[in-house]
């Protein structure tokens, strides 16, 4: 008998009890409805976190470049470290030193492989032309004091190139630099909200910063952010900055000469904020004068601290002018030993969190090491993998149950059905073709039952989703931006069926076993 | 050569405690073309030795011969090919499908012997013509009278042209008009395509008209043959 005719076969036996059919194949449809409704929403939860609020969040798509500094470079021409020579004196006196302190004081990255190649300008044209990286910008940044509103901070400041910089496009007024060696600043909302006179009472309150790392976003209306933004345009700024160009040298052999604040920015801020013009030693810092030309929306959400992240920026050369006076006499020193070294690090987007991975990878084999949060990235992936198993499985105990009912139909089928399948077998039937009969129904069943619960689950979602919108709607009182809780990807949908026929052909083994069994002789022999 | 032997043939079934045998050693041998009466009361065993010749039972000791091989070695798998191919069998209560109508009962046959549809619809209207009810393809068993159900049982039994055709009682729900019919009909197969019949009945007026040789059976043995 070939295959054709046992589906047929099968479908007419089905037929034949329509009403005991479709209670069981209601029976896998709630169950498979109930597997897709819950892992799509699963799905959907991890989509809408990882991917659309995590990922607009910056914090899973950012990345930071690292090329070879001066102490690698100095390591790749003699073969041996600064470094290991170092970690040899430190084993054996226990001395400790800061060697791989970073410009701008961010922790050091965990240590990958050293990286082989200087990040210059070339380097960064090759990175940005990679897939998945939506851009890649220098970062340029030094510590300097700024005068803005009759006050003094100290704060990073970082360069951005002219023309078309990412970090600049978010612009709320203004323009971005016309030059870069423009005499300009762009400055974000958060560094007028610095000095605001608010900010400056909150501070001598010492109430520190409310809400913690969770950056709130302004409960101002745009107008009034504008407002703000707008009268802050083209108003003037004093940087403060050690002598630049051939000034006297500011070290002698690592001894700085210069009294350069290594302090923290807290403590800092708090001599500054001493006396409007609270500078100490004023006459040692040059002046330069720059006028806001734009200022940038403040992110939404968490404001982490990402390497390179600041809130005001100039022009790429006239930042790259000012590191040089400001950086560590130290790092000033190596750079003149190994040449341009190029810059310290880039900011990198990848387009979305999944690509952070093979960028990395592609970063490492053009010698260069990079840094993500992806780590934090895969701990929130396997919550959601957990998540998703528990939701599966409560799924798959309604499907479970409904394999019961499978089984059971098919015995009471059997049982119906033995002088037929009696008479089957004394025509010439064999045990294989009886059993393939009542595995093909069981399957029909599944299948049917799967297709079913595949196009009730997604009703179900579709239901769910419009009255949890409607439902936010109502909390929040205004247009929110439409959520899709649920997902159903196709995987889960072929998953779904499939695995609704294979628990249908579980549940069949037992009963098909049975028809097989059935003696012909007995069978047959009673009306 | 004899188409069909029973060599020493013993069957017993086990009843919870007691043993009852219902073949004693029973040899028997039915030549091609013969038409054969298994005669004799109930219990003495012919039903048996027919569902041992169908390949629907195997015997305790002994072995069943077909065309001079034994069924003995054959598997499971083997045995339904040989009830398929070699032998057709008809039943006192016809055993149609009750669900298939008289075409679909005698295409079921051909299905198992792995007939494609068009094939199948062109060969069970034909051996329903065969036996006359090319009319009534299309009616459900129950649409039936006795004969013509019988007949239905016939055309599915000569469905792949078995040498051997087996009928156990088949005339025993059946007036006797239509039983001389019934019977007619498998006496002409045996004339006209060369058929082995073996019939099973307590019908002796029958068994005198249409039988070559009648096998007496009683208790489990054979008393004439």
């Amino acid at each position: 008998m070939n295959f054709t005719d046992i589906i047929a076969l099968a479908w007419r036996n089905l037929r034949q009890a329509k009403l005991r059919t479709s209670l069981t194949v209601i029976g896998v449809v709630v169950g498979v409805a109930a597997i897709i409704t819950m892992v799509s929403f699963g799905i959907g939860l991890r989509q809408n976190i990882i991917g659309q609020a995590l990922g607009r969040l910056d914090v899973f798509t950012a990345m930071t470049v690292f090329g070879a500094d001066t102490n690698d470079l100095l390591a790749l021409r003699s073969g041996r470290t600064v470094l290991d020579e170092e970690e040899e004196i430190a084993d054996t006196d226990g001395a400790q030193q800061e060697t791989t302190a970073s410009p701008n004081g961010s922790p050091t990255p965990p240590v990958a492989a050293r990286p082989r190649r200087a990040l210059d300008d070339e380097a960064l044209a090759e990175i940005a032309k990679l897939d998945g990286v939506r851009f890649a910008v220098p970062i340029v940044s030094f510590p300097g004091f700024v005068r803005f509103n009759e006050r003094t901070r100290q704060l990073w400041a970082a360069g951005a190139r002219a023309g078309d910089d990412p970090r600049l496009r978010n612009l709320l007024v203004g323009r971005g630099f016309s030059d870069e060696n423009a005499e300009e600043v762009v400055v974000k909302e958060g560094f007028l909200e610095g000095y605001s006179d608010e900010a400056f009472r909150r501070r001598r309150n010492r109430r520190g910063n409310p809400g913690g790392p969770f950056r709130r976003t302004s409960d101002k209306s745009e107008e009034d952010r504008k407002r703000v933004a707008e009268a802050a345009l083209g108003k003037e700024i004093t940087l403060y900055s050690a002598p630049a160009g051939d000034a006297a040298p500011a070290s002698i052999f690592g001894i700085p000469l210069l009294d350069f604040p290594n302090s923290s920015p807290r403590q800092s801020n708090e001599i500054a904020n001493g006396s409007p013009d609270g500078l100490p030693n004023q006459d040692r810092f040059d002046r330069y004068v720059f006028r806001i030309v734009g200022v940038v929306k403040s992110e939404e959400g968490m404001g982490l601290p990402i390497y390179g992240g600041s809130d005001f920026y100039l022009p790429l050369e006239q930042a790259k002018r000012l590191r040089e006076a400001n950086v560590s006499p130290m790092e000033r020193m190596g750079d003149t030993l190994t040449g341009h070294a190029g810059y310290w690090g880039a900011e990198l987007r990848v387009s979305d969190p999944s690509r952070i991975k093979p960028v990395t990878s592609k970063l490492t084999d053009l010698g260069f090491r990079a840094f993500s949060l992806t780590n934090q990235l895969e701990e929130i992936e396997r919550i959601f993998l957990i998540i998703n198993s528990s939701l599966a499985l409560i799924g798959g105990i309604a499907l479970l149950v409904a394999s019961f009912g499978i089984s059971n139909t098919m015995i009471m089928s059997i049982r119906e059905r033995t002088r037929e399948i009696g008479i089957m077998k004394a025509i010439g039937g064999s045990d294989g073709e009886i059993m393939r009969i009542f595995f093909v129904e069981a399957s029909l069943i599944g299948l049917t039952g799967g297709v079913l619960g595949v196009i009730g689950g997604w009703g179900i979602d579709r239901v769910a989703n419009l009255l949890a919108n409607r439902w936010i709607l109502r909390q929040v009182g205004q247009t929110v931006r439409h959520i899709e809780f649920f997902s159903i990807p196709w995987y889960l949908s072929g998953g779904a069926i499939l695995f609704a026929v294979l628990v249908s052909l579980a549940a069949a083994i037992y009963p098909a076993l049975r028809a097989a069994k059935v003696d012909p002789i007995k069978a047959l022999r009673y009306e | 050569m004899s188409i069909l032997e029973a060599h020493n043939v013993t069957r017993e079934y086990r009843m919870k405690a007691e043993t009852v045998r219902a073949l004693a050693d029973v040899s028997v041998a039915i030549e091609r073309g013969e038409f054969v009466a298994l005669l004799g009361s109930s219990g003495s065993g012919k039903s048996t030795l027919l569902n041992l010749f169908g390949g629907l039972d195997r015997p305790t000791s002994g072995e069943i011969r077909f065309d001079g091989e034994s069924l003995e070695p054959l598997s499971s798998r083997e045995m339904s090919r040989y009830r398929l191919r070699r032998v057709g069998m008809i039943f006192q209560t016809f055993n149609l499908i009750p669900t298939m109508t008289a075409r679909e009962n005698v295409s079921l046959a051909l299905a198992f012997a792995g007939l494609n549809g068009s094939e199948r619809n062109r060969r069970s209207l034909e051996l329903l013509d065969r036996v006359g009810l090319s009319e009534r393809a299309n009616h459900l068993p129950s649409e039936l009278s006795g004969g013509e159900q019988q007949r239905v049982s016939i055309a599915r039994a000569i469905a792949n042209e078995p040498q051997v055709l087996l009928a156990d009682e088949p005339t025993g729900n059946l007036d006797s008009h239509r039983a001389a019919e019934v019977i007619g009909v498998l006496d002409e197969m045996r004339l006209r395509d060369d058929k082995t019949i073996v019939l099973v009945t307590h019908d002796h007026e029958l068994a005198d008209e249409f039988a070559t040789r009648v096998i007496r059976l009683k208790d489990g043995r054979v008393i004439e043959a």
